[in-house]
């Protein structure tokens, strides 16, 4: 239904291997507003697809798969999950068939914000008092609500959190808490403990670009709260694809084809 | 973060046991059939279908009947001979006929997959519709499933698939919106109850808001691969007004057999 020309499981592969840097020739956001038209900043709604200006590095083709690029400060815990955890991906990857990743390894939810770092889009929907996030990736959503209602500690732990938003000016600020300790916060395998407490601000800089800036908070995995952006540029033609973590069976034989930095 | 007393966990054992019944007491019984009840309505426009929905089968009293949810009508559906053979290999967990969970070939039971469409209907959780330009998008709760429906004009898009909730396109006639859904896979069980469907799968509705709190669906399942000829099945849902969907996922549901038992389930041992 996407009306892009690689099938959803081509560009899947794509940036699974050296592909990224194809996506990232587009030019940062804040320098694109001159394709800013008519548009309402409290109107999120639309298809938006991620977009990492200034892709140059090895490093940077790893974008879709973190938050940032700078080791973020692990306690000895974090530091303890972070290695136990054999990443698929990056410099130091296992094999997929070694790989302890959990969506690797039973199409387990990605959790809440790992559900960003794949290589697919995602639709925002607004109805009163809720702003929702559907990403193509396994179906999942994430579903804000902006009624002034508080945080609800009877529920979960959560595979995508609890969570709540309000809007300062043209910022949206939502507040997730009440996670689960079953996802990775990233591809790479940084780890969180169910004190992940996510706080983004989300705007929308110009009628095709979004921004969010999202930090990490978890005081068991990370001695301090760090941030990290990523971009989002509109996709007015996209409609989302079914994406089910079912039928992406051959992980193995994406990962043959492309050239990528296994051990 | 729904306003229901039961937690989810206690909502789903209840319904897989035969606690089917008590939910159907509270939510369904009490209620009156949608199209009897206009003095309900309120002002409504019928082409808005947005809001949380709860399945509301009016009158369930006989043993037939608990099984309302997990399948779309009493009565046998028409079946081809392929359609028989696959309906007598499927152990289904649930009713007169069913298995232990440890030994159902239901696929949702031992790994998560999709339950498909028009399956995702028949789970006694909620589901939210959300309306944007060109679209009708449902929102299960059930397993963070997502059912959208295009009303753009398109035409179906053959290319896609085969797909676990299909391919689907949408109009609207006077106040009933009629969908059409094709370009299945053939992986998923049309219920509990072991129902078959081929790829051939072909899904009519129509969508009809009848009052300010009900919404009724008629449904149409054709399947000539599967089925002698066309059967039709017919819901209805009422407006939850201050419910709002929860986190659902199957791999939150890992007691399948642990529920069942607690609940009293008429399994056979």
């Amino acid at each position: 239904m996407r009306n892009y020309l690689p099938g959803a499981a081509l560009a899947f592969a794509m940036v699974l291997g050296h592909g990224a840097a194809a996506v990232a020739q587009t030019k940062p956001p804040a320098e694109a507003s001159k394709a800013a038209t008519s548009f309402d900043p409290h109107d999120l709604s639309g298809v938006w697809m991620q977009d990492r200006p200034r892709l140059g590095t090895v490093l940077e083709r790893y974008w879709i798969y973190e938050l940032t690029l700078e080791e973020p400060p692990m306690t000895a815990w974090g530091e303890v999950q972070y290695k136990a955890h054999k990443s698929s991906f990056g410099v130091h990857a296992y094999p997929l068939a070694e790989t302890n990743d959990p969506i690797y390894r039973s199409c387990s939810p990605p959790g809440f914000p790992r559900a960003f770092f794949h290589a697919f889009p995602l639709q925002i929907v607004q109805a009163p008092g809720e702003v929702l996030v559907l990403y193509e990736w396994d179906s999942v959503r994430h579903q804000i609500f902006t009624d002034g209602r508080p945080h609800d500690t009877a529920l979960g732990p959560l595979w995508m959190g609890d969570s709540i938003g309000h809007w300062e000016g043209d910022t949206l600020v939502t507040d997730t808490v009440n996670f689960n300790d079953k996802t990775w916060l990233d591809r790479i395998g940084h780890p969180h403990s169910d004190q992940l407490h996510v706080i983004e601000r989300i705007r929308r800089v110009d009628r095709d670009h979004l921004v969010d800036e999202i930090t990490i908070d978890d005081p068991k995995a990370y001695t301090k709260p760090w941030t990290g952006t990523i971009y989002f540029a509109l996709k007015p033609k996209w409609t989302l694809a079914e994406e089910f973590c079912e039928d992406i069976s051959s992980f193995e034989n994406i990962e043959k084809q492309e050239t990528t930095p296994a051990k | 973060m729904r306003r229901l007393q039961l937690s989810i966990a206690l909502a789903f054992a209840l319904a897989v046991g035969s606690g089917a019944a008590a939910l159907a007491q509270t939510n369904g019984a009490q209620t009156k059939p949608a199209s009897e009840s206009p003095r309900a309505s309120s002002s409504f426009d019928p082409h808005d279908l947005s809001g949380v929905w709860m399945q509301d089968h009016p009158r369930l009293i006989t043993v037939e009947e608990r099984y309302w949810v997990y399948k779309f009508t009493v009565e046998e559906p028409p079946m081809t001979a392929w359609g028989q053979a696959q309906l007598n290999a499927a152990k289904t967990s649930f009713g007169p006929h069913a298995y232990p969970l440890a030994e159902t070939n239901d696929p949702v039971y031992h790994t998560c997959a999709p339950l498909g469409f028009p399956r995702i209907y028949l789970y006694p959780l909620p589901l939210q519709i959300m309306q944007a330009p060109g679209q009708v998008i449902m929102l299960f709760e059930y397993d963070s499933t997502r059912h959208q429906i295009y009303t753009d004009g398109r035409s179906h898009d053959t290319a896609l698939g085969p797909l676990w909730m299909g391919d689907s396109i949408g109009h609207w006639e006077g106040d009933t919106l009629v969908t059409d859904t094709v370009n299945f896979n053939d992986k998923t069980w049309l219920d509990r109850m072991g129902h078959p469907h081929s790829d051939q799968l072909h899904v009519v509705e129509r969508i009809r808001r009848v009052d300010h709190d009900h919404l009724v669906d008629d449904l149409t399942i054709e399947d000539p691969k599967a089925y002698t000829k066309p059967w039709t099945a017919h819901q209805i849902f009422v407006l939850k007004p201050k419910w709002t969907l929860a986190e659902a996922f199957c791999e939150d549901q890992q007691s399948f057999e642990a529920i069942d038992e607690s609940a009293g389930a008429p399994a056979k041992k």
